[in-house]
């Protein structure tokens, strides 16, 4: 194992990247529902409407957020040719991802609990 | 106090130095095996090796030839870093315990202890066909470069072939047929070359999934180059250049013309 930031990040992005592909599968057969009538959908809709799902929302926030940051990084790396501000750069992914994160998650993180 | 500022640290007298080995005719996976070595200001990790063998286990297998960072014999990695064992003093190596840890190059097949099989590394160097194709009228006079274009290729150039970045890439380890991170460096260097006839055929050869399509912009060769060489820098022009080669082979045949 070769660890560093162009390794973290990469594994990060694999993992979200899956992550968003197994989400969108999901999301695609609850609203996909829709065309099997009123009581299917609303059966499928409120199995993704519980405490843990509400939660799992902002682990895909954060997925989103870090996906397309890290994926804003690699096109500026490749547009620009600034490989020698590699380190720098994924240290402001990550520093805008947690800021975006922190000021979308906490209302999430409210709706959750206030679902407890 | 002043010292812990400044962030000097005293030298050990004694370091433990941990070895990765693996005899392929006896174990069934490799280990790690610690020695007790003496610190001095000077000492090299090859001179750390060499110590060992000659002095307290001669089964131990390492490759060397130089002592000079310039072979590329030496590239292993240290503490999870490839980096040339001759190039690197055994007291700048050691973590807080005072120790340093050896193992051969990762994602390569292991021979013996230190020594990995290349055979892959140098496959795809000859895929790329590192070797100049000037044509068959050479000009009278000298070719003439841009700054631009001396600057691209002394970032090839200087290259020694250690495989400290081919080792160090993730990509290698999932996918053999990726030709790697020197190979394109190497066909980097030719396709700036303004005295090269073929840069055409090199982007259709590496502008394919199994070359700078490939590439996952992970930068580990960049870290690992002890030469401070920029791969990924060039894969990411060859990419640019790959999507107009025609255009880009047109062009430098005009010029070899003129």
């Amino acid at each position: 194992m070769y660890t560093s930031t162009g390794f973290i990040s990469f594994v990060l992005r694999r993992f979200t990247g899956v992550a968003l592909v197994i989400y969108l599968f999901i999301h695609m057969w609850v609203i996909g529902s829709a065309i099997q009538g009123p009581e299917v959908f609303d059966a499928r809709l409120g199995m993704v409407q519980s405490t843990f799902f509400k939660f799992a929302e902002i682990a895909l926030l954060a997925a989103v957020v870090y996906h397309t940051v890290d994926g804003i990084r690699i096109m500026i790396v490749h547009w620009f040719g600034v490989t020698q501000y590699r380190k720098s750069l994924f240290y402001a992914a990550i520093a805008v991802s947690a800021l975006l994160v922190i000021a979308g998650g906490i209302p999430l993180l409210l709706f959750a609990l206030e679902s407890m | 106090m002043l010292d812990w500022l400044k962030g000097k640290q005293e030298t050990p007298e004694t370091a433990v130095v941990r070895i990765q080995r693996f005899n392929p005719d006896v174990d069934e996976k490799p280990y790690l095996e610690e020695f007790e070595v003496a610190v001095t200001e000077d000492k090299t990790l090859l001179n750390v090796l060499h110590d060992i063998k000659t002095m307290t286990d001669g089964s131990l297998s390492y490759r060397r030839s130089c002592r000079h960072a310039i072979c590329g014999s030496c590239s292993m990695n240290i503490n999870g870093m490839n980096k040339l064992v001759c190039h690197q003093r055994l007291k700048d190596n050691l973590d807080w315990k005072g120790r340093v840890t050896i193992r051969p190059l990762p994602y390569l097949p292991i021979i013996k202890d230190l020594v990995v099989d290349r055979s892959s590394f140098w496959e795809q160097y000859e895929r790329v066909k590192p070797w100049l194709v000037p044509s068959d009228n050479l000009p009278e006079k000298e070719f003439r470069m841009t700054p631009e274009e001396v600057e691209a290729l002394r970032n090839a150039e200087t290259c020694i072939m250690c495989g400290a970045c081919y080792s160090a890439c993730p990509v290698v380890s999932m996918n053999k047929k990726y030709i790697g991170p020197h190979a394109l460096l190497k066909s980097f260097q030719r396709v700036m070359d303004p005295r090269d006839t073929i840069p055409g055929e090199r982007l259709a050869d590496v502008g394919t999934d199994e070359g700078v399509y490939r590439c996952h912009t992970i930068f580990n060769c960049i870290d690992a180059c002890p030469k401070g060489l920029d791969p990924a820098g060039a894969i990411e022009t060859l990419r640019k250049l790959a999507q107009k080669r025609e255009a880009f082979a047109a062009a430098r045949a005009e010029r070899q013309k003129a």
